[in-house]
């Protein structure tokens, strides 16, 4: 599976949505879904998939699905292929 | 009696206006006079966290009016169905829309939308001063009664408990009609001090940022929020100023308790662990933050003017140490009784200060209290307290199953389920009970464990989940 898919799978499982539910444009609070305990799932998920530490400031950031993109590319994630 | 004492403020973190002294005063005494103009009886107040709902909060109290605390995100339905049980005199903080049946719509310059009673109303005991939800989700909710002297007491203790003077400041970090949310309110008030009234959660910048720049100096949390500050890795030695944790809604694991007092002591700051009830208005006791190490996995002794002894089997009570049995806790802050309709609310004391909690625990020869368990069959999920035989019947479709508590989630084990329904059933849940699917956990199971009368192995599911 490429990185890119991995992350709408984590997304998809840590939000609780179902297998075709299209997360690219999601922001955080944008869904009923994805509210604060979700978010502490979804950072757990991001985690444990990528191998990666997400640190506090990116914890807060990381308010789209776009930006959870940047933040894992910052630590050497590769969303290009 | 004033719930607000000299030097109180409220500082307003969407504009930073501060609310205080004479200006506070006069916004409060606004408020009790545009509701002493309406219909009497009690008030519901829906309680969004923002400046202008504390201050109708303040108003009622002021106005002596008996307020019951909403949550603002409570479905209509549901808000509808209360208003028809219990009649209450005045709706503040209304919703957009058409009144409800035998209310008027008005907009009142000091209170702003506001659902005024048509018709006749019971008229309240006097003595009653707040009205909050049990658990909102299972069944009806009902009200436990606070009278005011209740709430004053207690407001009082936890000032004292925690050395809350007047150079505190607190955010609302939990919402103000939830009794732990309301106490930290309270508290502050009573003691002089400052309640920073902002909307945001742990897990957004604006919270961090209020927390600098009004120099706030404590937090009130619940353990889900304790996970979310160690994932964030909270690290007091950023705010000089924030130098007091306090810790209730349910049982923190002692591994997050020493965490967390290690990283306040190590600032030379504090960690108070604490336990209560809606029913006492809610605290009964608080751990002296020294004290914490050597007495881990205790919620501390009384708070000032409460006193603990445990209810034996035999229905004998005792003061002894050591001694398990179900906690009852005796004193000023303990509710009047409960209210499930309108005319339960011209009910006086039904309590003479005594609540048996279902909760079970022993004093040591200290009298510091440690929990060990609950004789009623509750759970707690984000602070949110369930009834597992209610959470039971909602699955009863999906064959046997069992439900019991974990550490701040409810644990359900499904007879025969395959891998896939453990979640749906999660979602199931959450859905009807209006909580985050998080904090249900559904494990399959081939047979629940029974006892030889043939009933559910409670004990053995405890151990473990």
């Amino acid at each position: 599976m490429s990185n890119i898919d991995r992350l709408r799978t984590s997304f998809r499982t840590a939000l609780d949505l179902s297998s075709d539910f299209d997360v690219d444009a999601l922001e955080y609070r944008g869904i009923e879904k994805w509210d604060s305990l979700a978010h502490m799932s979804l950072v757990a998920t991001l985690e444990d998939e990528f191998g990666v530490m997400i640190d506090t400031d990116d914890v807060i950031d990381m308010s789209s699905f776009g930006k959870a993109r940047e933040i894992l590319q910052k630590q050497g994630v590769d969303f290009a292929g | 009696m004033a719930l607000i004492n000299r030097g109180a403020r409220l500082i307003d973190a969407l504009d930073g206006r501060v609310l205080a002294g004479d200006d506070l005063a006069a916004a409060v005494a606004r408020a009790a006079d545009a509701l002493s103009g309406k219909r009497s009886g009690v008030v519901f107040a829906r309680f969004p966290t923002d400046v202008a709902a504390v201050v109708r909060y303040l108003g009622a109290w002021e106005a002596h009016r008996p307020v019951a605390l909403l949550d603002p995100e409570l479905p209509a339905e549901s808000l509808l169905e209360l208003i028809a049980r219990f009649e209450p005199a005045v709706v503040t903080g209304a919703p957009d829309g058409a009144a409800a049946a035998g209310y008027r719509a008005l907009d009142d310059t000091a209170l702003g939308p506001v659902w005024e009673r048509i018709g006749e109303t019971v008229t309240p005991h006097p003595e009653l001063g707040v009205l909050l939800a049990t658990s909102g989700s299972t069944g009806d909710p009902k009200f436990v009664r606070l009278s005011r002297s209740a709430v004053e007491a207690n407001a009082r203790s936890i000032a004292e408990a925690l050395s809350i003077g007047p150079g505190e400041t607190a955010p609302t970090n939990l919402s103000l009609f939830y009794s732990y949310g309301m106490s930290v309110l309270n508290s502050h008030l009573i003691a002089g001090a400052a309640v920073i009234v902002q909307p945001h959660s742990l897990l957004e910048r604006p919270f961090w940022q209020m927390i600098e720049r009004f120099e706030a100096t404590s937090l009130a949390a619940v353990p889900y929020q304790y996970e979310m500050l160690k994932r964030l890795r909270f690290d007091p030695a950023k705010y000089p100023k924030l130098r007091t944790l306090t810790q209730a809604g349910g049982r923190l694991r002692a591994e997050l308790i020493t965490d967390f007092h290690n990283r306040m002591t190590g600032v030379s700051g504090q960690m108070f662990v604490m336990y209560g009830q809606t029913e006492a208005g809610p605290r009964m006791t608080t751990l002296p933050s020294d004290r914490l190490p050597d007495k881990l996995g205790s919620v501390g002794p009384a708070i000032p003017g409460g006193r603990l002894t445990v209810r034996l089997e035999d229905g004998t009570e005792t003061g002894a140490a050591g001694v398990t049995g179900e906690v009852v806790y005796r004193g000023p802050n303990v509710m009047m009784g409960y209210a499930e309709r309108a005319a339960d609310l011209t009910r006086g004391d039904e309590q003479g200060g005594v609540l048996v909690t279902g909760d079970l625990g022993y004093q040591d020869e200290e009298g510091f209290l440690f929990i060990t368990g609950r004789l009623k069959r509750f759970g707690k999920v984000f602070g949110v307290r369930l009834n597992l035989d209610d959470v039971e019947k909602l699955l009863r479709a999906h064959g046997p199953v069992a439900a019991v508590s974990g550490d701040d989630k409810v644990v359900i084990w499904v007879e025969g389920a395959s891998e896939g329904a453990g979640h749906a059933i999660a979602s199931e849940l959450a859905e009807r009970l209006n909580l985050h699917w998080t904090g249900f956990d559904v494990r399959a199971i081939d047979r629940l464990p029974l006892l030889p009368s043939g009933k559910i192995d409670y004990k053995s599911l405890e151990k473990a989940a």
